[in-house]
């Protein structure tokens, strides 16, 4: 076994040597993620207004299914898509199993949760004044919804940044659903599981280095967009 | 100024509304005339505030019945009027996170009007206010006073017949509540209605036209108030001039 020291150096040295196939598992990676939170973010935030400014019978035990999801393992969303997805499943049909789009419907299942939660809190905390005030401005109530998404937009981008960083470092649910087939399938948090299981540390070493920067990133772009919020306000 | 000739624009019909078992309006009726001053009191928790509301088009009340230009409508047919017509400004008035010139232009965008159209009226409505030089200020930096002036230019900018100011000067300075008061009587000039709520039958150098009083659940007109009762600084000037 190589020591950490090395591995690491070698590491760096095919990040930024551009290694093709290193960088085929980071751009999977990104491209599935992000074109999840893609598809779940407008039902999230949606599902989230409604949750924050309707009220309903089973409202509150909606929010609490919600909160309940958090807290559910990637493994389990995959196993559960994968009989579903499965040849003899319901949904085998579709044909989805062992492909990007059933990452993505998975990645889907694991940030909707959270991006409902994450977003009912800020628009629960929204001055229900900027509503009425849209609305009596003329705004349609489309529009009015639009302005109460823009007054809350650094809750909500927190909300995104949150659950990107979910999704992004998920393995189980990828796993499963998408096979890790090396130049389709396989995305950062599965290669860093094959790779440590052979024995070739670097590789797994070097997607971890991205993960973590990916992560520093975020958190850097969040802190500076939410404290614009604050000298606003 | 009472427009007494002038025929009711909008007539409110057997309003009633209720939270839960309390009733909180019952069987109301009022009219509004262009050009309306209205005061209306009410203590705390009187129904002021949801009176407003409905008239906005913001609240759906139990019963209504409205008369707009003659013709009989219920709540479904007239509430999109109501808020095209009238301007609900709230206690403290709510500022979107932009700027000064963005949160007036907000209801003009949703006219559909030009930029060039927008930038006129906002000009206007700038000056009206005599806040010119903070076009470009987010609201969030405002004082008080000019986060009031600058929500009744905004309301102002919509032309609306009726604009419905819930108790606009109740955490103003004195100077703010003179400005506030000046702008209020502006509108009046410009034959756009007013509804002003307040707890005191005081309301400074204001022209009313009627003054009416909301006391559990139900209306009633109280006579104009011209003369208002001495402040102790009056008391205190009036010695010591003697």
């Amino acid at each position: 076994m190589e020591s950490l020291s090395a591995a690491s150096y070698q590491a760096l040295y095919l990040l930024f040597t551009g290694d093709s196939s290193l960088w085929t598992i980071i751009g999977i990676s990104f491209s599935v993620s992000v074109r999840a939170l893609l598809y779940a973010a407008p039902f999230g935030i949606l599902t989230a207004f409604v949750l924050a400014y309707f009220r309903f019978p089973g409202r509150r035990l909606l929010v609490s299914i919600f909160n309940t999801a958090l807290s559910i393992p990637a493994v389990v969303v995959g196993l559960t898509l994968y009989i579903l997805l499965s040849k003899a499943g319901p949904l085998g049909a579709w044909r989805l199993l062992f492909t990007q789009d059933a990452m993505i419907l998975g990645q889907m299942c694991l940030c909707f949760p959270l991006l409902v939660a994450m977003a009912h809190s800020a628009l629960q905390a929204s001055d229900r004044r900027a509503w009425e005030t849209a609305l009596t401005l003329g705004a349609s109530p489309l529009r009015a919804l639009l302005t109460i998404l823009h007054e809350t937009r650094f809750g909500l981008i927190g909300a995104l940044v949150a659950s990107f960083g979910r999704i992004i470092a998920e393995v189980g649910s990828s796993m499963m659903l998408g096979g890790n087939i090396l130049n389709y399938t396989r995305n950062i948090p599965t290669a860093i599981a094959l790779e440590t299981s052979k024995g070739s540390f670097a590789e797994g070493i070097a997607l971890g280095m991205v993960l973590l920067f990916m992560a520093l990133f975020l958190n850097i772009l969040l802190g500076q967009v939410q404290g614009k919020g604050e000298v606003i306000q | 100024m009472t427009l007494d000739n002038n025929r009711p624009w909008l007539k409110l019909q057997k309003l009633t509304f209720n939270r839960g078992e309390r009733i909180i309006l019952n069987n109301l009726s009022l009219d509004f005339r262009a050009g309306e001053l209205t005061l209306l009191t009410g203590q705390n928790g009187s129904g002021k505030t949801t009176l407003l509301r409905i008239l906005a088009g913001l609240l759906k009340p139990r019963q209504v019945g409205f008369e707009i230009a003659g013709n009989q409508r219920n709540w479904r047919q007239s509430y999109r009027y109501l808020r095209e017509q009238i301007c609900y400004l709230h206690q403290h008035p709510y500022l979107f996170d932009c700027s000064v010139y963005d949160n007036i232009a907000y209801g003009l965008k949703r006219k559909k009007l030009g930029r060039q159209a927008i930038g006129a009226k906002v000009a206007e409505a700038l000056e009206l206010i005599s806040l010119e030089h903070l076009a470009k200020r987010n609201c969030h930096e405002l004082s008080g006073g000019e986060k009031q002036r600058v929500a009744i230019a905004r309301a102002w900018a919509l032309s609306p017949r009726l604009m419905l100011l819930d108790e606009p000067v109740s955490n103003l300075d004195k100077r703010s509540r003179g400005i506030c008061y000046d702008l209020i009587n502006q509108l009046q000039q410009q034959q756009i209605g007013v509804v002003y709520t307040s707890h005191e039958p005081q309301t400074g150098k204001l022209n009313l036209s009627r003054h009416i009083h909301l006391y559990d659940g139900e209306l009633s007109t109280k006579p104009l108030q011209t003369t208002y009762p001495p402040t102790v600084i009056d008391l205190v000037k009036e010695r010591a001039g003697k």
